[in-house]
């Protein structure tokens, strides 16, 4: 049978078998086993996490009591693993959200400037600011949110409905002006310019620190790591993230139309200018709140999508639950990897990168990473 | 040489058998799209200047012109995606008036190609089409998930429901767009060249289904059978809709168009009605937009089809 014929075969059969039941209509898998699978995969990931380190805690020492492993337990490891599963799963979420929004297999939020403007506000608390782990936290989010702030005003500047800021009408009275001349194209070409901005102050704001500390303090801030994670820092940026998430799967349908070629998805009903700004605005929110206490952390974002779309064939929620669940996976495993694989902790987006690279050129070579088909 | 400006006019004669079944409906249908002067374009460039013509309920109108005459440009301009200067009532109310909520509830918009880039089931693709009646949270209901699968089964794409929409063949894809059309319940469709990409088969297809959405047959037939078994000559029921079409292929709209809007560069140089008009009249009017052409008339089964053929 030539590709073609097998391409356009009959499903009759197999749907027919399968609409009833929990299988999932293509892969022939329960979709719920594959939820449940990453579930558990997460939770062992958790105990791990809580377990292993350079104070390994064993469930016996911690069930008699002993004081000290309580402690490391309560203060560090907690709040380290907490923090990497929702970040995780955050930066899954989002990436899922970009690639749909864009249209684009290796979109990332890093493409509207949100890394880089939260990198640049972490190096200028690290230089400017009494040096405080709050401060930065505090400068990265603020930095993450100025950048795409400048993207999205951009390019509703240059580009109409491109962000849903500009409609305007012309004076005649039966002239409408409502050309879309901006749209994502108009946004991306935005948050390059704003990313190499972000990416200029960065290098002046190294040039100018002290090589010694604060050269050091940015280098190892801009590579990511779970190690200063407190529980007295995570309260306001969880409750952000969380804020920002909620709103993405209550918007999980307007986020499939906005995938749908501009005009036809306006003629859907969407207002697409403002929905895609506050669908960006809302992912946008989400990883700023992370980066901003983890630092960088790259390919969760690009990797954990992939797979899930992957597992599940489609983009329907649970396809977003998934990439949630399974960048928590990956961010609890790479931090797991990072705190264990050396004498010394190591930067957490090296593992995430170790990952994410192969997979990367996966998707160039196979062909998926350049035609706009998010599959 | 005919008179050229009665072909200006709305022909009363319209009780007709079309290529595809079912007879015209009356030419007291009502309007269902007035254009009026309409002049649109991009930027500076001007495409279309002072166009005028009527789209009825239960009609399919045809644009025909040849590449770069403004058909595209005019159906961009009543989706209100370019400026444009003129007047369109649409049922009466004027599209400006309209807020982009009323616009999506009342035209139904059928690209070349859907831009639908990513993977999901038929069926979700044809949900989109509830979308301008769902709030902002709202999820389609089990009734409208019910319809969407009607309309699946008239297009005779049932089967598919749960396929991935991207491995579907062109011909496929536009069944599931004309699925969505379907539940959407729009009273003016647009439709940009639908038979472009689509093999012989398919273009007689979607045009016969088309007709049957217009001109209100039964489009949810349990058996998924072609529309184009109805009775010939058996009167149908106005669907209170119209469709506006551009088409490239003259035959395929000389057959199944009510009403043919001709465009030669953003003029229109005649409206003609294929079977009422005089075929010396709409030979002259076809051969000003495409060159020398013959138009011949072949009645078979009561049936009159146009054949269209190069002069020489």
């Amino acid at each position: 049978m030539c590709t073609a014929q097998k391409r356009n075969a009959h499903p009759n059969t197999r749907s027919t078998q399968n609409q009833d039941s929990l299988l999932h209509p293509q892969t022939g898998r329960p979709d719920s086993a594959v939820l449940c699978l990453s579930v558990l995969l997460l939770l062992a990931g958790c105990v791990v996490s809580l377990l292993a380190g350079k104070y390994p805690l064993t469930l016996g020492r911690l069930l008699a009591g002993d004081a000290m492993q309580r402690q490391v337990l309560l203060t560090l490891r907690i709040p380290r693993t907490l923090m990497a599963v929702l970040g995780g799963f955050a930066l899954g979420a989002a990436g899922f959200v970009f690639q749909t929004v864009f249209r684009n297999p290796l979109a990332a939020p890093d493409m509207i400037g949100v890394s880089s403007g939260a990198s640049a506000g972490a190096a200028f608390a690290i230089l400017f600011l009494p040096a405080s782990a709050a401060a930065v936290t505090l400068s990265a989010f603020a930095g993450g949110l100025l950048a795409v702030g400048i993207a999205l005003g951009l390019a509703s500047a240059a580009g109409g409905y491109g962000s849903g800021l500009n409609l305007r009408r012309h004076p005649h009275r039966h002239t409408r002006r409502t050309a879309p001349a901006g749209g994502s194209g108009s946004i991306v070409l935005a948050g390059i310019a704003v990313h190499s901005l972000a990416q200029t102050v960065l290098m002046i704001l190294k040039l100018t620190s002290d090589p010694e500390r604060q050269l050091a303090s940015i280098e190892y801030w801009i590579m990511g790591s779970l190690n200063a994670i407190t529980l007295s820092r995570i309260p306001f940026y969880c409750a952000v993230c969380a804020a920002g998430l909620t709103g993405l799967f209550l918007l999980h349908r307007q986020i499939i139309l906005l995938s749908v070629d501009e005009s036809e998805a306006r003629m859907l009903g969407v207002p697409v200018g403002r929905m895609r700004l506050l669908i960006l605005l809302l992912a946008t929110l989400v990883v700023a709140s992370v980066i901003s206490v983890t630092g960088v952390i790259s390919f969760i974002g690009l990797l954990a999508p992939h797979i899930a779309r992957l597992l599940m064939r489609d983009n329907r929620l649970h396809t977003l639950t998934l990439s949630g669940l399974l960048g928590g996976v990956l961010l609890t495993t790479a931090d797991i990897l990072a705190r264990t694989a050396a004498a010394s902790e190591l930067p957490v987006s090296i593992f995430t990168s170790l990952l994410g690279a192969p997979f990367l050129l996966y998707l160039i070579i196979s062909g998926n990473g350049g035609e706009g088909h998010v599959r | 040489m005919s008179d050229r400006s009665s072909l200006f006019q709305e022909n009363p004669r319209s009780i007709q058998v079309s290529a595809y079944g079912g007879s015209a409906p009356a030419a007291e249908a009502p309007v269902c799209l007035q254009v009026s002067s309409l002049s649109a374009g991009y930027g500076r460039a001007q495409i279309l200047k002072n166009v005028s013509f009527c789209a009825k309920q239960g009609e399919i109108t045809g644009l025909l012109g040849p590449n770069g005459c403004g058909k595209t440009t005019l159906l961009r301009a009543l989706c209100r995606q370019l400026p444009f200067t003129g007047s369109c009532l649409l049922n009466g109310l004027s599209l400006e008036q309209m807020t982009s909520r009323q616009l999506a509830r009342q035209i139904s918009y059928i690209p070349q190609r859907s831009g639908i880039a990513i993977s999901m089931p038929v069926t979700d693709v044809v949900l989109m089409g509830f979308n301008p009646v769902l709030g902002l949270l709202e999820q389609p209901s089990r009734a409208q998930k019910e319809k969407a699968h009607e309309a699946l089964r008239a297009v005779g794409m049932e089967a598919y429901a749960e396929q991935d929409y991207q491995i579907l063949s062109e011909g496929q894809k536009q069944l599931c767009i004309l699925a969505r059309t379907i539940v959407e319940d729009a009273s003016l469709l647009l439709l940009d060249e639908p038979e472009s990409s689509l093999d012989f088969p398919h273009r007689h297809r979607i045009m016969e289904l088309l007709t049957g959405i217009i001109r209100g047959q039964d489009t949810t037939r349990a058996d998924g059978g072609t529309l184009s078994e109805d009775t010939p000559g058996k009167q149908t029921v106005s669907s209170g809709k119209a469709a506006l079409v551009t088409l490239h292929d003259p035959q395929l709209a000389l057959e199944s168009c009510s009403r043919l809007v001709l465009l030669k560069d953003g003029v229109c140089t005649a409206i003609l009605h294929p079977a009422a008009d005089s075929l010396p009249d709409m030979e002259a009017s076809l051969s000003e937009i495409y060159g020398p052409i013959r138009l011949r008339a072949l009645e078979e089964n009561g049936r009159r089809s146009l054949i269209l053929l190069p002069r020489g």
